[in-house]
């Protein structure tokens, strides 16, 4: 049995940052009741275990600040902001719903509302079917497994680093090596990165590219299969796609959920490579094409010195991704399968 | 943070200790350049640009702290769009550079968020020599009668030319040529040689602008749009309609290129850009290129003026003495105009500009180039553009790229550009 195995699936390590506005969407725990630590009183009758919390509290007194100073109070902040105008000089001013409404009747909103579900829906199952499909691969017992797991999780560790998004760039470019290949089967050429309605795809790309972290998952998951249900479905004589089907994607769904949930949130929050991918001067993308929603609040926010709006923008999303995260989590009841416990 | 106790004390207080250092070190990042006890000053100062300008401004710095002991200089530097969005932050924060790089589209926007020092009262004490400035170039950073900014060198709008594909097209421009002279000169190149004429000049806020200065409009007015809608889905069409017969170079292929010039990516033969500019062109590209004066309307009337960037002060500074000193040394020591060469234009002060010889042959048809245009007395004054300027700027570029590419009709694109600038500009 392998030794890291747990039944219950571990958060994957995340490559690279996320996004800063709403980190700990759906993956953070709830908001510790814990105060700020005070000094021990004296009347305290069992001092030892006081200063025990004490050192406890103070040990954690890094963690508590940071969170304090760098997670619930810009939060706290972002939510006033986000019902005024504030244009990061001027003290903010209280206007109500009118950044949501200015919001919802921008075109240039809705576009990055549009490329970036899109980005979602098409780069969320890709990703996985990607990343499934390799585990597969990866589950038999062959020579040199150890150095394929470490190949394939490879781009995860790099993937979200600014460095490969300008590699991306140029590999995709009008006569780089995608156009090239593309020629040489007779495809029309050009590039991806001048094309605003193609150049989303290099985004794509790039994230099925990094298929190694919910692979890793997908791994463990499968290893948790027991042995003895394949044997009876073979004696019964079960070929290896009903053996997939029936054996297989049920008993790994809650892994499956886990990283359907890990990915899809991850997805809303792309940032960077779009960034750096689709601009170059001109800001995210040839005619909006990499115009993703989170480089659209940057844009308002630091560009445009609308902080509101960005505000506002930033807890629509938010909202959105808390709407997609419990609507998947209501769905789990009817494909996700969970083993009796005590197994 | 206090702890008192016997058991364990040392670990509480090495974890306590650690807890502040860590706190202190955020609040330390915060803080402005200030004083130490000796009197030494510190001040920050911040540009936009590349390696090679930093180079340069680090070895004139060294000359200034020399000079005087009891200033020193921090400094930082970003390429121009990231530079705004650190210099919002930081001033957002109370935590502006004491002296940065400015540009005269900034000038009325930070001035309404009261960001910008006026230098006026530094002048009168002395502390800022206004005199020696080439071409009437002091007054350029003048807004409302206050002193916001102070010209470090003039540029101006300018065609670059491959002169190559130029002279084997047999094209050759002339001061006081007509746009008709130079579609005609475009499509000349383009059945010669194969190569579009033009890397497309629809997008570029600066060039429209001395279009319409050419037609007695401007792009902005003190405090809005100076054209109509007609008149910019005049000039859209007329691009488009150019992009499509090939004249101007592909879109799809100049984004590619970027941070490439379309010229030196073979991509176009010529494309408008300010003229201090083209120094990057010699190095990025392999073939000879030039200037070419900017097209007319009337034969005579190219609309352009000196543009410059210039140095600011912000208001928050504590040392607005030291602030004026130093842009005073950067702006007429002959040695610090002899280490800048034309990187940001042609020196404004004669006292750098004679200090300077370009030895190079771009820097002597910039020297050229705007000397001419000093003599033939084509250059107008310019107004500061208004708040928001930038952003109308970044949107035309925008659009006009979605119209280019075909994504968006150019009655659309006219109409969503009204749209967007009229948000910017109320902002």
């Amino acid at each position: 049995m392998d030794a890291a195995v747990t039944s219950v699936p571990a958060p994957a390590p995340r490559p690279g940052p996320d996004s800063p506005p709403d980190r700990g969407t759906a993956g953070a725990g709830p908001v510790p009741g814990g105060r700020p630590p005070r000094p021990p009183g004296r009347a305290g009758r069992s001092r030892r275990a006081r200063r025990e919390n004490l050192a406890g509290y103070l040990f954690m007194s890094p963690w508590i600040a940071g969170f304090l100073l760098l997670t619930a109070g810009p939060m706290a902040a972002s939510l006033y902001f986000a019902f005024t105008d504030y244009n990061l000089f001027d003290a903010p001013r209280w206007i109500g719903l009118d950044n949501f409404t200015e919001m919802f009747g921008d075109p240039r909103w809705r576009t990055s509302v549009e490329v970036t579900g899109w980005y979602v829906v098409i780069g969320t199952p890709l990703k996985l079917a990607a990343a499934l499909g390799v585990a597969l691969l990866l589950d038999q017992s062959r020579r040199g497994q150890g150095f394929y797991r470490a190949a394939f999780y490879a781009p995860s560790l790099i993937g979200a680093s600014v460095s490969v998004a300008i590699v991306w760039r140029a590999i995709f470019s009008d006569g780089a090596a995608v156009d090239r290949t593309q020629q040489l089967f007779g495809l029309e050429a050009g590039g991806w990165i001048g094309d605003p309605d193609r150049i989303i795809y290099s985004l794509v790309a790039l994230t099925v590219w990094q298929f190694g972290a919910p692979m890793v998952i997908f791994l463990a998951g499968l290893k948790q299969v027991p042995r003895e249900l394949y044997e009876a479905a073979q004696v019964d004589g079960a070929g290896p796609w009903r053996r997939f089907w029936s054996i297989t994607l049920p008993m790994i769904s809650p892994v499956l959920f886990f990283n359907v949930l890990l990915e899809t949130i991850h997805s809303f929050q792309i940032f960077g490579s779009a960034y750096i991918i689709g601009s170059q001067g001109n800001a995210c993308g040839p005619a909006d094409g990499t115009l993703v929603y989170t480089c659209y609040l940057y844009i308002q926010g630091f560009e445009n010195s609308r902080m509101g709006l960005a505000s506002a923008m930033a807890w629509m999303l938010l909202l959105a991704v808390a709407l997609v995260t419990a609507v998947l989590f209501w769905s789990q009841r009817r494909w996700v399968h969970y083993e009796e416990a005590g197994r | 943070m206090r702890t008192q106790g016997t058991v364990g004390r040392r670990s509480l207080l090495k974890v306590a200790g650690g807890s502040a250092a860590a706190l202190g070190l955020t609040a330390a990042g915060c803080g402005t350049g200030a004083g130490s006890g000796d009197g030494t000053v510190t001040l920050r100062y911040t540009w936009w640009g590349s390696d090679d300008r930093a180079q340069r401004i680090n070895r004139s710095i060294a000359l200034f702290e020399k000079k005087y002991p009891k200033i020193r200089i921090r400094t930082d530097f970003q390429p121009y769009a990231d530079f705004w969005k650190k210099f919002n932050t930081q001033a957002s924060g109370g935590n502006t550079p004491d002296v940065f790089q400015n540009a005269i589209g900034f000038l009325r926007k930070y001035d309404a968020k009261n960001v910008l020092l006026d230098l006026r009262e530094q002048v009168e004490q002395g502390n800022l020599r206004l005199d020696g400035f080439r071409a009437g170039l002091e007054k350029f950073g003048e807004v409302d009668g206050k002193l916001l900014g102070v010209p470090v060198g003039s540029n101006s709008m300018a065609l670059v030319v491959d002169r190559t594909v130029f002279t084997r097209a047999g094209v050759a421009p002339k001061p006081g040529w007509t746009w008709d002279e130079y579609h005609d000169a475009l499509a000349r190149i383009k059945e010669r040689q194969g190569r579009a004429g033009d890397a497309g000049p629809y997008g570029i806020m600066y060039l429209y602008d001395l279009y319409l200065r050419q037609h007695g409009k401007a792009f902005f007015t003190t405090s809005g749009l100076g054209f109509t809608e007609a008149d910019l889905t005049d000039w859209w069409t007329r691009g488009f309609e150019r992009v499509r017969s090939g004249v101007y170079a592909d879109p799809k292929r100049t984004i590619q290129a970027k941070p490439r010039s379309a010229v030196t990516a073979g991509l176009a033969a010529c494309e408008f850009t300010w003229d201090n500019f083209t120094i990057r062109y010699a190095s990025e590209g392999r073939s000879e290129y030039g200037l070419a004066p900017i097209p007319t309307t009337d034969g005579r009337r190219t609309g352009q003026y000196l543009g410059s960037l210039m140095l600011s002060g912000s208001r928050r500074t504590k040392h607005p003495r030291e602030v004026a000193r130093f842009i005073d040394f950067m702006v007429h020591d002959p040695e610090v105009g002899r280490i800048m060469g034309y990187d940001r234009g042609v020196p404004a002060t004669t006292a750098q500009f004679e200090a300077y010889a370009p030895g190079d042959p771009v820097g002597k048809q910039i020297a050229a180039y705007e000397q001419q245009l000093v003599a033939s007395r084509v250059l107008e004054p310019i107004t500061p553009h208004p708040a928001g300027a930038d952003v109308c700027e970044a949107a035309f570029l925008r659009l006009s790229e979605e119209m280019s590419l075909g994504e968006r009709p150019v009655p659309d694109a006219v109409k969503r550009y009204f749209t967007e600038a009229k948000t910017a500009l109320s902002v």
